[in-house]
């Protein structure tokens, strides 16, 4: 069966800097990709690579099977990938409802008038409790609200293949489990998910592979918890010195201290960190 | 930007329309106004409305001698400013040179009746499908630039443009310019007279107006709102934004271009340096931001108002005039950044003059 | 041979006073993102500055620059501290309509002053020449191309070397980090348009010594402004004496060779060429689009 999502040896160079080295994945449809890495490690370009913001200078993108290597964003929309964008880009002089209904007028399959494109946009308003600020500009939108705005936008193309840019970036703990549940039940229906991530609860709680890139390469791939645990992993995020207190600590306790997952990103409430 | 003296309204659509932002202002973008009619930008409309018709009845008694030339002209500079709203006020490029569609339907226009004895209408065909040809050909390279990129290079393609036309007279009559022929044996359309062009030009503006009102309803509207708002974001929800881009220059083009080919039967005697100038582009784009770009009646506003305001001066103030008109752009663009109709509309909704508002949200 | 030789010299010596006009364009455009359509009329407020003092006061235009530049730089800094700052943030066409009817306002104020009329300053060596291997030279336009490049140099030392220039250079990278480290950037805005009007009046002057001028004229001095601003990258000093000089030859040369009118089509061919091609201009750093902004 041919994967929702493969890309080949992807990489894009500017002038002398590799920014993205060779990144090989597949991703198949109702499975869940989680990208992580240090800032800079390329996880962004990645996405831009695939969706056709940028034009790799080497490597393949294919989705369903067909080839879109540098395809331009709106025909690798009309192949129903969608994706969301990690500062969000709302359109500031449009209603909540109409931010929506564009992705469903241009990019979902058999396109459709403002009117019908309206409708289907309450249809993802409501399964993203948006409906309540339809009306308002999303200017006006709190942080969760906003967020989910940019997903609702990706949903109205109805994709195939979803890219999530760090949508859990600035919500509350609180916040972050309705968004969680929402890939959950995404990955349920059959769509191809992928998951940029600083966040690691959301990481282990709903990919089922983990790349990490780090500048612009992929160090290692994986199940969460095992990438997660990896001491290179931990280095690149915070360091050799920490990497080897943890290797310590955690040979003392006996193989099961805290990982990177502990480590990074904001804690689930009541928890409270782990000494080291 | 020479100092040649310059010479010098339908309901709201039904979702208001973009913000035409190219730079964040810092303290945020007016509030969208909720989609579907409100009755306040409703009213405001009508208003705005009232009050040209109001001008117009008034208009006689203010310059009755040459009535319905200057009519024709604030039509004309109504029409070209609502022609410039689709890529400038809608799409948010703003183009520096629609002239020159204006110069090319003008002189495809001259060129056809003068040189090859074609009647008036066919050739008015020509001279629209060449606009928007044009504006195709140009639109390619120069779409891909933004802003202040985007404007110069339209410019220079004016300008360079008008510098073809002065060096081929074999065809154009070069800097003598060429004569329409109006009257005698030779004229192939019977000239109209003021009255006559008047109503052409009424039916023009008419066009422009269904043509904008159209397209701010429909899926096209909504695709170039999008394009202005957040160009990646547009691509990325499967707008084309290349086709619609060109697709807006194409049609602004060819309203522009029929603008210039009535204005050329009606001037007769045409010459590059008249039917390029930089002035008119100007002029166009002050009227349609200063009534309001973005917006369907803004660009009628600003077109009649601004050009019987210019003709105002230069009847009663006549060696001021440029000066005094000068001054009041500059005014209105401080104090109107948004336009008048948007200013009006929110004037109503929040039941004060907002001026202090404008100033405050652009200002360092 | 030596017509072109000639074309050449004359080619070099008007480009470096288009590069002085240019270079403040270029400098607050690139700074601050304004394209200032009245630049022109600045400049040749300068020269009927410099004209009425020689008239009145028998002042040398070079000398005159003396109390042109501060005079002038003193009305930059009003103008931009109290108009153009009130529409930085809008978008962009607003300084451009604002900046238009400050040119529509200049021009023609200056022709209600004193009319339309060719106006040049005479001096006692205007008519001289110097004669260079069977080239000549009149000691005017010399005058004016050295003073340009003396001008321009000081323009690249000031914004090199100084605090304010540090300040202008800061604040045109990133505006709100600049204001979060101190600088006022009101007033930083506000010395850079200075400095701007300051040398295209002092351009203006030079103007009228080598040549005639007239309000009318303005325009087509904003318009080589754009062009050599665009050549030469926004913002960047070398870039637009380099770009004065090219726009300067490509003129002289299309003079001699091509019609007089076609030449200016090729100076907005190379501009329309240059945007498509390398918008960050012939020296300007690629990828120049990384404005940090509010």
């Amino acid at each position: 069966m041919t994967a929702a999502l493969e890309t080949r040896d992807l990489s894009v160079r500017f002038g002398g800097l590799k920014a993205v080295d060779g990144i090989s994945v597949t991703v198949e449809d109702g499975r869940v990709l989680g990208v992580i890495g240090p800032n800079g490690a390329g996880k962004s370009t990645f996405i831009n690579l695939i969706t056709g913001q940028i034009r790799p200078t080497r490597g393949k993108v294919l989705v369903g099977g067909r080839d879109l290597t540098g395809a331009k964003p709106w025909k690798i929309a009309a192949a129903r990938v969608a994706r969301t964008f990690q500062i969000n880009k709302p359109f500031r002089g449009l209603s909540v409802r109409d931010n929506v209904a564009i992705g469903a007028m241009f990019g979902a399959p058999g396109g459709g008038s403002v009117a019908k494109a309206r409708g289907v946009a309450d249809e993802v308003l409501e399964r993203l409790g948006l409906s309540g600020v339809a009306e308002l500009g999303p200017t006006e939108l709190s942080v969760a609200h906003a967020q989910r705005l940019e997903v609702a936008k990706a949903l109205a193309l109805r994709p195939r293949v979803l890219f999530l840019d760090e949508a859990m970036a600035g919500l509350r703990p609180a916040e972050m489990e309705p968004q969680l549940e929402l890939i959950r039940e995404l990955r349920r229906e059959g769509l191809a998910i992928v998951v940029v991530e600083h966040v690691m609860r959301a990481i282990r709680s709903v990919c089922d592979t983990v790349l990490v890139m780090q500048e612009g390469r992929e160090l290692l791939t994986g199940p969460p918890d095992e990438v997660l645990a990896d001491e290179r992993v931990i280095t690149a995020y915070l360091g050799q010195r920490y990497a080897e207190r943890q290797r310590a600590e955690r040979a003392e306790a006996g193989g099961s201290g805290p990982a990177v997952a502990d480590q990074v990103g904001p804690r689930p409430e009541g928890e409270t960190r782990a000494p080291g | 930007m020479a100092a040649t003296s310059a010479r010098p309204g339908m309901p709201e659509s039904e979702s208001e329309s973009a913000h035409p932002e190219l730079g964040a202002p810092t303290t945020g973008p007016p509030k969208a106004a909720p989609a579907g009619r409100t009755t306040a930008s409703q009213l405001a409309g009508w208003a705005l409305v009232l009050g040209l018709l109001v001008i117009c009845l008034l208009a006689p008694k203010l310059f009755i001698p040459s009535f319905p030339r200057t009519l024709s002209a604030v039509f004309m500079f109504a029409t070209l400013a609502q022609a410039w709203n689709i890529i400038g006020g809608f799409t948010g490029y703003p183009s520096f040179g629609n002239v020159v569609f204006f110069g090319l339907g003008g002189y495809t226009i001259a060129v056809l009746m003068a040189r090859s004895h074609w009647s008036f209408w066919p050739a008015l065909v020509v001279a629209v499908v060449l606009g928007a040809a044009y504006a195709m050909l140009i639109g390619i390279p120069t779409l891909r630039l933004k802003g202040h990129y985007f404007a110069i290079a339209t410019l220079g393609v004016a300008e360079g443009t008008r510098e073809i036309v002065l060096n081929v007279p074999k065809v154009t009559g070069g800097g003598a310019g060429i004569t329409v022929p109006a009257v005698g044996p030779s004229a192939t359309t019977s000239y109209p007279g003021n009255t006559g062009f008047l109503y052409y030009f009424l039916a023009l503006l008419v066009v422009a107006m269904l043509a904008v009102y159209a397209i701010a309803r429909s899926r096209f509207g909504f695709a170039l709102r999008a394009i202005n708002q957040d160009e990646d974001a547009a691509a990325a929800a499967g707008i084309n934004t290349t086709r619609m881009k060109i697709a807006a220059f194409m049609v602004s083009g060819a309203i522009t271009a029929a603008a210039g080919s009535i204005y050329a039967f009606q001037q007769v005697s045409i010459y590059p340096d008249r039917l390029f100038s930089v002035d008119i582009t100007v002029l166009m784009v002050i009227m349609a931001v200063i009534g309001g770009s973005g917006t369907v009646i803004g660009p009628l506003v600003g077109g009649v108002g601004l050009q019987f305001l210019s003709e105002y001066l230069r009847q009663n103030f006549t060696d001021y005039h440029t000066f005094i008109f000068g001054a009041i752009i500059i005014v209105a663009v401080v104090l109107l950044p948004e336009g008048a109709v948007r200013f009006a509309s929110e004037t109503v909704r929040q039941r004060r003059l907002p001026i202090m508002d404008n100033l405050r949200r652009y200002r360092l | 041979m030596t017509p072109f030789l000639q074309a050449t010299v004359y080619g070099l010596l008007q480009g470096g006073l288009l590069a002085l006009i240019a270079v403040g364009f270029s400098l607050v455009w690139g700074v601050m993102n304004v394209v200032n359509l009245a630049h022109g009329a600045l400049a040749i407020t300068g020269a009927y500055f410099s004209w009425q003092l020689h008239e009145s006061l028998g002042l040398d235009p070079v000398l005159s620059l003396v109390v042109v530049l501060p005079v002038m730089f003193m009305v930059g800094y009003v103008i931009q501290r109290g108009l153009i700052n009130l529409v930085v943030n809008a978008p962009i066409w607003m300084t451009l309509l604002l900046t238009f009817g400050l040119e529509a306002l200049i021009v023609n104020g200056l022709l209600l002053a004193f009319t339309g009329d060719f106006r040049s300053t005479r001096t006692g060596y205007s008519t001289n020449t110097l004669a260079l291997g069977g080239v000549r030279i009149p000691y005017a336009r010399l005058i004016a191309f050295g003073l340009s490049l003396l001008l321009t140099v000081a323009l690249v030392l000031f914004i090199r070397n100084t605090k304010m220039g540090l300040a202008i250079r800061a604040t045109g990278m990133d505006r709100t980090a600049a204001r979060l480290m101190g600088m006022n950037v009101r007033h930083v805005y506000a010395v850079t348009f200075g400095t701007a009007t300051a040398l295209a009046a002092a351009a203006g002057s030079m103007i009228g010594l080598v040549g005639t001028f007239t309000p009318v004229v303005a325009g087509g001095y904003t318009l080589q402004s754009f062009v050599i601003a665009v050549l030469g990258g926004l913002g960047n000093m070398w870039g637009a004496l380099a770009g004065g000089l090219v726009l300067g030859l490509a003129t002289a040369w299309g003079a001699l060779y091509l019609s007089g009118t076609l030449v200016n089509a090729i100076a907005f061919g190379i501009l329309v060429l240059v945007l498509i091609v390398r918008p960050s201009g012939l020296l300007g750093k690629p990828y120049y689009e990384a404005r940090a902004e509010a």
